[in-house]
């Protein structure tokens, strides 16, 4: 396993530069600079500003820069829109921030939609799985951009019990919000492919052996059915786990929360170039660490993908 | 021209500015909050903390908690003393001389001296510096600016000189009557030589940044707040009342909103369109203020539609516009409906008697369709269709549809509107890539010539590639005259006979502010305000 993983971090190399290159082109494919402005700036200015910048260079001297400072210091350069911010800074102060709300969201849905979904295919066709399915269905409906107005005008505005936005260092009264409006669709994504491998688990032949053997309910369940059941779960949260602690625009936006979802749009709008760039590159980095991460939990649950690896 | 009015400038080698600095003026009687922390929302993140570098707005009203200029700005707007009490200017008007008070210190308790000016000045023209302000220094025509900014002479031979500690002297290209006005901008601030040698560009975090103003940075979190405190080490410190203003990055308005209700803040921005429902509302804590800025359309003159080089169809366009409708059913925030350039609300600006504004519609609409039919086009004529750009907004969409119904239905016009992101429309705007385009313009400086500089050949704002001789001629007169009101009208006339752009609405600003807070400088038009002005009263 150690040399799949090695051998799968190798790979990434080429990818990350290819990725670079490409976005590093793109942008400038766009319209306007980080300088552009309203009030365009007097020749003399602008030569002065882009050359502190050295965007008075050569493409792909840029480029040879860019790709020289990474590699030998670690160094993503400066943002042009927060003059006196690197993008390391910038990256350092949004970071935490996404991961935290989109960690505590990730932990809200599973802790809260895989009991659902079990209940909902233990208790087929019951009240509860009536319950479970129209909680979906609502979930479905009531997307992040409803349902986080809603919960602000309940929560701050009626009850006064939580405050409308901000982060404030991340008190939890400050996350639950953020946690819980990014991740309620989830949740109901969660519950029903839970409840729909469930089923079909409880319908394999081995359970029917299980149960043949005379084993109680319960241990089928624990033992025998869990770990398949969480299979598709898995597979399903991977990417949106990226996504969650990578931040939502709109979770940002409306929170005001600081986080670099909202800095990726930022960027993009005022021609950021190095904010930008270094966002993909961490956007990158942590899908394949995470879908490194998701193989490897496969592996452990699931004994033929493990003998594949070797 | 805020300060020295046309017969106060005329006044030249006294001593100027006689007036008291400004502070929190608590009446008597009035019972103060025993909170006194002033929260507030800002749309971004600052550009920069830096004095030197920085260029927004609410950079620079942070940056005047942060720091103090030689002068401040009064609640009218009029400059008030900062860190200079009084200057003198020569009998040519070329070299002015301020008098720094001796009690201004930095927060690290260093005093404020002259050398700290000459410092941040000759840093914010360095081309090293790279400060996309720089211009602002041109501006203010100092000796030397242009050249060291174009990297033709060193920074030590910029017109600013530290007489001694606390005399600042300051020369002059070319004689500018309201210069004194402009040493109350964000990028003419002291900046400490020795934390910004030590620190480097991290010399605005934190811990790091010594400043002179009424206030300390005590925390700033990237894109969501940044607190300040009140600085013991501030001359001014015992008529400031204000303890703590935090301010709080909130992209978006109507969350904003809802955290200004729910007590959270104490002002915010009103969402367009919603400044009649909130003034019903919240009668007290609703306000549209007039502020410098204009909107406009704009000709492409240059490379546009054979048809705009006719004035004739230039005109009929602007008079088929029926302002009022798009200020009062439209934007409705206290908008002003515009038939000249310049703001009303302009310091020492008189709007001079434009013909069309004082005609009804329906006679501007007639007069249009006589226009159009004369210059060949309309029903009876050829076909007059072009293209109207404007940068994706709600609120610029919806001039754009009221405007080209009307010349549809009055005039037969069609207009084809085209839509762009912000800077892949500045872009093509700049680059005469367009028919018709949507400007607007807000002043740096209270003076009429902050707007109307925009028409002049040589702008580099001058979008319509407008061109007139006389205009020229005029703006470069009223630079050193003291008299520019005549100057000025003559000026506007001419826009308003040559049609370049059409002048739509002059801007109003529309805030919610609490009412226990005081000290709001509503007759600013500048709206530029100091957290050391204000202070909370007990409910």
């Amino acid at each position: 396993m150690l040399k799949y993983t090695f051998r799968r971090t190798l790979a990434v190399v080429p990818t990350v530069i290819l990725l670079i290159v490409a976005c590093f082109f793109l942008m400038r494919l766009a319209p306007g600079g980080p300088f552009t402005s309203e009030r365009p700036l007097p020749p003399a200015v602008m030569e002065n500003v882009l050359e502190r910048y050295g965007l008075d260079q050569p493409l792909y001297v840029q480029l040879w820069t860019y790709m020289q400072n990474i590699v030998l210091h670690f160094d993503f350069g400066p943002s042009f829109a927060q003059r006196d911010r690197t993008v390391n800074d910038l990256i350092a102060a949004g970071f935490p921030v996404t991961l935290t709300y989109g960690f505590w969201s990730a932990v809200f849905v599973l802790v809260m939609g895989i009991p659902l979904g079990l209940i909902a295919a233990l208790r087929h066709n019951s009240f509860w799985d009536y319950v479970m399915t129209g909680f979906a269905i609502f979930s479905q409906i009531f997307p992040n951009f409803v349902l986080a107005p809603l919960m602000v005008l309940t929560f701050t505005l009626a009850l006064g019990w939580l405050p409308g936005g901000g982060w404030n260092g991340g008190q939890w009264e400050y996350v639950i919000m953020p946690a819980v409006a990014l991740g309620t669709s989830y949740l109901a994504n969660v519950a029903r492919i839970t409840r729909s491998s469930l089923l079909e688990v409880m319908s394999a032949p081995y359970i029917r052996t299980a149960r043949a053997k005379g084993l109680p309910e319960r241990t089928i369940l624990i033992r025998h059915a869990l770990k398949p059941t969480l299979l598709p779960v898995i597979a399903y949260m991977s990417p949106v786990f990226v996504y969650m602690i990578t931040g939502s625009v709109f979770i940002d936006v409306f929170f005001s929360t600081g986080g670099i979802g909202q800095k990726f749009i930022d960027a993009a709008y005022t021609r950021d170039y190095s904010v930008i760039l270094g966002l993909a590159i961490l956007y990158s980095a942590l899908t394949f660490v995470l879908n490194l991460c998701v193989d490897l939990a496969y592996a452990a649950i699931d004994p033929k993908v493990r003998s594949g690896m070797k | 021209m805020t300060l020295l009015k046309p017969a106060l400038a005329a006044l030249v080698g006294t001593t100027m500015l006689t007036s008291v600095a400004f502070a929190a003026n608590v009446p008597e009687g009035v019972t103060l909050a025993e909170d006194q922390t002033y929260t507030y929302r800002t749309l971004d993140e600052f550009d920069s903390l830096d004095p030197q570098l920085l260029e927004g707005v609410d950079a620079s009203g942070l940056s005047r908690d942060l720091f103090e200029g030689l002068y401040n700005l009064g609640p009218d707007g009029a400059t008030v003393p900062g860190v200079a009490t009084h200057h003198d200017v020569s009998d040519d008007n070329l070299t002015y001389t301020f008098h720094l008070r001796d009690t201004a210190k930095w927060s690290d308790g260093k005093p404020v001296t002259a050398g700290d000016f000459v410092y941040a000045w000759r840093r914010a023209v360095d081309p090293a510096t790279a400060s996309p302000y720089a211009w602002y220094m041109e501006l203010m025509s100092l000796e030397g600016a242009k050249a060291i900014i174009a990297g033709e002479a060193g920074t030590e031979t910029l017109g600013v000189t530290a007489l001694d500690d606390h005399t600042l002297e300051v020369k002059l290209s070319q004689p500018l009557p309201y210069f004194a006005d402009m040493v109350a901008h964000a990028t003419t601030f002291p900046a400490p030589k020795w934390a910004i040698e030590e620190h480097g560009d991290e010399w605005t975090r934190p811990g790091n940044l010594v400043g002179n103003g009424a206030y300390v940075l005590t925390e700033h979190v990237i894109k969501e707040r940044a607190v300040r405190e009140r600085n013991p080490m501030y001359w001014d410190d015992e008529n400031t009342v204000l303890e703590k203003v935090v301010s709080l990055v909130i992209g978006d308005e109507a969350s904003a909103l809802t955290r200004y209700r729910a007590g959270e803040l104490d002002r915010t921005d009103i969402p367009a369109g919603q400044y009649p429902a909130l003034k019903e509302e919240l009668p007290d804590e609703a306000f549209a203020l007039p502020r410098l800025c204009n909107y406009y359309f704009s000709f492409n003159l240059a490379s546009g539609p054979e048809a705009f080089q006719d004035v004739r169809v230039r005109k009929a366009l602007a008079l088929a516009v029926d302002r009022d409708v798009i200020v009062n059913q439209v934007l409705k925030g206290g908008q002003f409906p515009a038939y000249n350039f310049t703001p009303a609300a302009t310091a020492g600006f008189e709007t001079p008697a434009i013909d069309y504004a004082e005609m009804s519609q329906a006679a501007r609409d007639e007069m249009a369709k006589e226009l159009l039919a004369e210059a060949g086009y309309g029903p009876d004529g050829e076909e007059l269709a072009f293209n109207y750009l404007y940068n994706t907004s709600e609120a610029h969409k919806q001039v754009a549809i009221v405007a080209t119904q009307m010349w549809k239905q009055k005039l037969g016009v069609n207009v084809t509107l085209e839509n762009q992101e912000w800077k892949v429309f500045l872009e093509n705007r700049g680059n005469q890539n367009y028919d018709m385009a949507r400007g607007a313009w807000c002043g740096d400086y209270n003076e009429a010539s902050t707007f109307l500089d925009l028409l002049t050949t040589n702008s580099g704002y001058n979008d319509a590639k407008y061109s007139n001789e006389r205009v020229d001629a005029l703006l470069a007169e009223a630079k050193s005259s003291h008299d520019t009101g005549p100057l000025y009208t003559e000026v506007e006339q001419i826009i308003a006979a040559d049609m370049p752009v059409i002048p739509i609405y002059h801007y109003s600003t529309n805030i919610l502010l609490k009412d226990n807070v005081e000290g709001w400088p509503m007759e600013n038009v500048m709206q530029k305000y100091y957290s050391k002005d204000l202070y909370k009263t007990a409910e």
